[in-house]
């Protein structure tokens, strides 16, 4: 593949970018990874070097309760060379995953499925990035630096969520199915996304065969190739580890029971701290529901764009996941410029944006004051997270708002061009 | 965060169009919406039915089964019966044997009769009684030893004591005598009073009627106090004032020992030794009573608090004194470690008090005596070693090293103390048969406390439906009513040792059902609370939800309704 010299320029500068800070502020790293914001029990790389170390001594990564992240994950890093001495070479390989879920993001782009898919054109095709330009807001955008810096395990996460859908737009389904059994196995959360993904591949399916395979008999194969994917995945782990219920319920007990409450940018640990405990269990099935029930909502109102479905939610899990951090916001500020086309029908950008920066710069601050300083309390820290999910939800709305906008004049093109008001 | 879900359900469907084309000024009257097409119309409809299948077929089921309370079965009837009394009343039928070695077998017989009807005549409170045994004048060597402990392993009663009636010269009248360390007592008889057969009520036996009641008038007095929920009895002012003293009871004692002194010196005890030679055999005998742990500490430059009176010199005494009502100012409470509880069981101190050598020797200035009592808390004890004199100044100072020797009149009056703190009787004056006493006031009162806990439990339940039952409070109370019932028939075949140890289980077992955690969570808990726990978070999430059902049901009856209005 010949790459352009804007897009070498771009990955060029990104990865350097990268570099310098590692180099000229060496211990920004170690105070990203110890941040909130950035680090939660279920992607904290402290807690992933604490887990290489019983792997190392052949103590099961698990005991402590500490490590709570998928065990392939310390077969690969127990590769790398010793963090301690050469915390380059882990910044070199973090920097590489940024570059390749750039590059993956740009295939996305490239395939115009945003704007261009089976059931649906939208009408201001025009206004659209390449997917360079889509690369490098993904690459230079501060949560993702950040991120990358804090060798966050969530871009393990992203890659696997990306290249599924890069893989689906592209035709290759099964390929698809394997990375979100690889993002699934890595988080759990990335399994609601298989409904949209099975969609979207089964539309470029359709586009391409003249003869299109039954829609079920194509659902039901899928299923088979991503239950197959993760049971391997599984399988690979218990070797690794040698207890599986233990690394089960170490892993995805403790996403979906939510034992741990330190304080993140997400809705739910404030919540169960002030929950009264017999109605705990209850409320963790009311708020995994909530999380997966916008599949079964938005995937039926937008049909036709099954790669807007997948936008949407990781908006949706952005904001009401257990553990959300800032990586999961900038993967979904991601794809978010895939809808250029889209941004003109949005009418509270400035209000969310606004909101999201205030918050980003207010939050650190009052977490200062909470912890360190101790003159301000809990409350200061939840009020930032209310206002940074508020911001995102008001980005996701206006984007729904404007992809249905969008839908809603392609079937009425004689209003085009209307101002639409709710009443 | 619920604004999402009106957004893009309310929104698509309720968005009508308004024109704002100003340069089409003739166009801009009102323009409808365009009708909805019968595709948006079903896209709705599926939006609605999605929402709904996840709430109905996962968010029901969740809801039914994480807030549903779970209650174990309780034998209600059974647990208040028990409360009642009902079920149980307590006996102490008390195996007394009596041997006459010197007497013919006839003769025995008959002394045992009578004894018994002169026994009977005298007792007044039913439930307790003394029955006599003629024994076997071969066992009788090695029963004083055993029944130290007040076990008997085999089948039958315990034999709570043994009489040996002996003949001696030169005496007028009967005369007893108890054996301290055994629970043997002698009676001796001038042989000129050997009951004849024939003779009613003969003097020997009387008098044996009268020792035996006299022996155990006061356990008598404090089974019936505790029977009687501390309301009657014969003498319930003086019982009642020695259960007040003494501590609750429970299965484990923590005992704590401390050495205080104001000074430097002493710097160590011989405590270990001193527990071991005059403690444990004491511990070791109230093993079927209750368990003891142990610890100790020296803590030096240890002052009084600046509240309490100094002690003054007395010049008649040659000696520092306290006053007596001053005692309860002499612990330190504020400054001194003494931790009021350590592990599970509570927690008895004994201080030593060594004072200053420009204070000693200290006393209690109306008695002259150096320890007391502190009700429900521990014992006192000042000790006053002899002071040496180490350097050429002339200044006296306490030894360093206290030794086991000098422990031991502290250690004597802490094994009283203890006796008294753990509400052994005062009489008779056998230990073994104090002991036995104590098991049996003991079981009583255990028996007594688990079955009122039972009701305490089932009221509990009965009044508050809301408050779910575990199985293991199930469990526990099906194991406490089985020792009752164990208990109480221990009791009543004389077995007091294993009466106790049922007994004891009943109490853990019910104290542990009355004080489960899960439950006591939801007793303050009222169904009205429920609302403010579901509805800030279920309500603006809920009510769209069932808005946009409405609406679309609606529809669908509307739709339905037109159909067969056309078909008619």
């Amino acid at each position: 593949m010949v790459v352009g010299r804007r897009k070498a320029a771009v990955f060029g500068t990104a990865f350097a970018l990268r570099l310098i800070l590692v180099y000229f502020f060496p211990s920004l790293p170690d105070l990203l990874t110890g941040r909130v914001e950035v680090s939660t029990p279920v992607n904290s790389f402290k807690r992933l070097q604490e887990g290489l170390h019983l792997y190392m001594r052949n103590v099961s990564p698990y005991d402590g309760g500490v490590f709570h992240q998928a065990p392939l994950l310390l077969p690969l890093f127990s590769l790398l060379p010793n963090v301690r001495y050469h915390p380059i070479s882990t910044a070199i390989f973090f920097a590489i995953v940024d570059l390749v879920n750039a590059h993956a993001l740009a295939k996305i782009s490239e395939s115009g499925q945003s704007v261009q898919s089976r059931l649906h054109s939208a009408m201001r095709k025009n206004i659209r990035w390449d997917g360079t330009t889509v690369a490098a807001w993904f690459l230079f955008n501060p949560f993702t630096i950040a991120t990358c810096l804090a060798r966050s395990t969530s871009v393990f996460t992203t890659s696997g969520i990306l290249f599924a859908v890069s893989n689906a737009v592209g035709g290759n389904s099964l390929n698809a199915m394997l990375a979100l059994g690889l993002a699934s196995y890595l988080a759990l959360y990335p399994a609601l996304l298989f409904v949209p993904l099975v969609l979207l591949s089964y539309d470029q399916r359709a586009e391409k065969t003249p003869q299109p395979p039954s829609i079920s008999h194509f659902v039901a194969q899928h299923v088979g190739i991503f239950v197959g994917s993760i049971a391997g995945l599984l399988g690979l782990s218990v070797l690794v580890t040698g207890n599986f219920w233990e690394f089960i319920s170490a892993t995805y007990g403790f996403h979906l029971l939510v034992p741990d409450l330190t304080p993140n940018v997400g809705l739910w640990w404030y919540f169960f701290i002030e929950m009264f405990d017999s109605f705990r269990e209850f409320f963790l099935g009311v708020f995994w529901l909530h999380l997966a029930s916008y599949v079964g909502g938005l995937t039926t109102r937008l049909r036709r764009q099954p790669l807007f479905v997948i936008t949407s939610l990781l908006g949706v899990f952005a904001i009401f996941k257990p553990y959300p951090s800032i990586s999961d916001a900038s993967l979904f500020f991601a794809t978010l410029p895939l809808y250029r086309h889209l941004f003109p029908f949005m009418r509270y950008t400035f209000f969310a944006v606004s909101a999201l920066l205030y918050s980003s710069l207010l939050g650190p601050a009052f977490y200062h004051l909470w912890i360190y300083a101790g003159s301000g309390n809990a409350n200061f820290f939840y009020a930032i997270t209310l206002v940074w999910s508020l911001g995102l939800s008001v980005l996701l709305a206006d984007s729904i708002f404007a992809a249905i906008r969008d839908e809603w004049e392609q079937d009425h093109p004689e209003r085009r061009g209307e101002e639409v008001k709710q009443v | 965060m619920t604004d999402k879900f009106e957004d893009h359900e309310s929104r698509h469907s309720s968005t009508s169009l308004k024109s704002v084309d100003n340069a089409d000024n003739q166009n801009s009257a009102q323009r409808v919406p365009p009708p909805e097409t019968p595709e948006a119309i079903q896209t709705r409809f599926r939006v609605i039915a999605a929402f709904w299948a996840v709430i109905i077929f996962l968010g029901f089921p969740i809801w039914w089964k994480t807030t549903s309370i779970y209650r174990a079965h309780l034998p209600i009837q059974e647990m208040t019966e028990w409360s009642e009394g009902k079920i149980c009343r307590p006996v102490f039928p008390l195996e007394i044997q009596i041997a006459a070695p010197a007497l013919q077998m006839t003769e025995s017989q008959h002394l045992v009769r009578t004894t018994q009807h002169a026994l009977d005549d005298l007792n007044e409170f039913a439930a307790h009684h003394l029955r006599l045994k003629l024994a076997n004048a071969t066992d009788l060597s090695d029963n004083g030893a055993s029944m130290l402990s007040g076990q008997n392993t085999g089948d039958g009663a315990d034999t709570a004591l043994t009489v040996r009636v002996l003949s001696e010269d030169g005496l007028s009248t009967p005369r007893s005598e108890l054996h301290a360390e055994t629970t043997q007592l002698d009676i001796f008889y001038p042989p000129s009073q050997v009951p004849v057969p024939s003779s009613s009520n003969p003097a020997l036996s009387v008098f044996i009627a009268e020792e035996l009641q006299r022996l155990y008038s006061e356990e008598k007095a404090t089974i019936a106090y505790i029977l009687s929920g501390g309301t009657s009895g014969p003498d319930a002012e003086s019982i009642s004032r020695r259960l007040r003293r003494s501590m609750k009871y429970a299965d484990t004692y923590h005992l704590s020992f401390s050495l205080f002194t104001p000074g430097a010196a002493p710097t160590s005890w011989d405590i270990e030794a001193a527990i071991q030679e005059y403690l444990a055999p004491l511990l070791f005998a109230f093993t079927p009573i209750s368990n003891f742990t142990i610890d100790t500490q020296v803590q030096m430059y240890a002052t009084f608090s600046p509240m309490a009176p100094p002690p003054l010199f007395d010049e008649v005494e040659s000696a520092w004194t306290l006053k007596k009502e001053d005692l309860s100012a002499f612990i330190n409470a504020a400054e001194w470690p003494l931790n009021p509880s350590i592990g599970n069981g509570p927690t008895l101190n004994f201080v030593l008090y060594v004072p200053d050598p420009s204070q000693s020797p200290m006393v209690v200035k109306e008695n002259r005596a150096s320890s007391w009592i502190i009700p429900q808390w521990g014992g006192v004890f000042l000790l006053n070693p002899p002071l040496e004199t180490t350097d050429s100044s002339g200044s006296r100072t306490n030894p360093a090293h206290l030794s086991q020797d000098s422990l031991r009149p502290a250690f004597m009056t802490f094994s009283h103390q203890l006796l008294t703190l753990l509400g052994t009787p005062a009489t008779p004056s056998s230990l073994p048969l104090r002991l036995q006493s104590m098991i049996r006031v003991r079981a009583a009162a255990l028996l007594l406390s688990a079955s009122s806990t039972m009701g305490s439990l089932a009221r509990l339940t009965e009044s508050l439906p809301s408050i779910p039952i575990p199985a293991t409070v199930a469990a526990s109370v099906a194991k406490t009513l089985s020792q009752l019932s164990a208990t109480c028939s221990h009791l009543r075949e004389g077995r007091f040792g294993a009466a106790l140890a049922s007994a004891r289980i009943a109490e853990s077992e019910a104290e542990r059902s009355f004080f489960e955690k899960s439950m006591v969570g939801q007793v303050y808990f009222p169904d009205e609370h429920k609302v403010a726990v579901y509805l800030p978070l279920l309500g603006p999430v809920g009510v769209p939800l069932i808005v946009g059902l409405m609406k679309e049901v609606k529809r669908l009856v509307a739709a339905w309704k037109a159909r067969r209005l056309s078909k008619a």
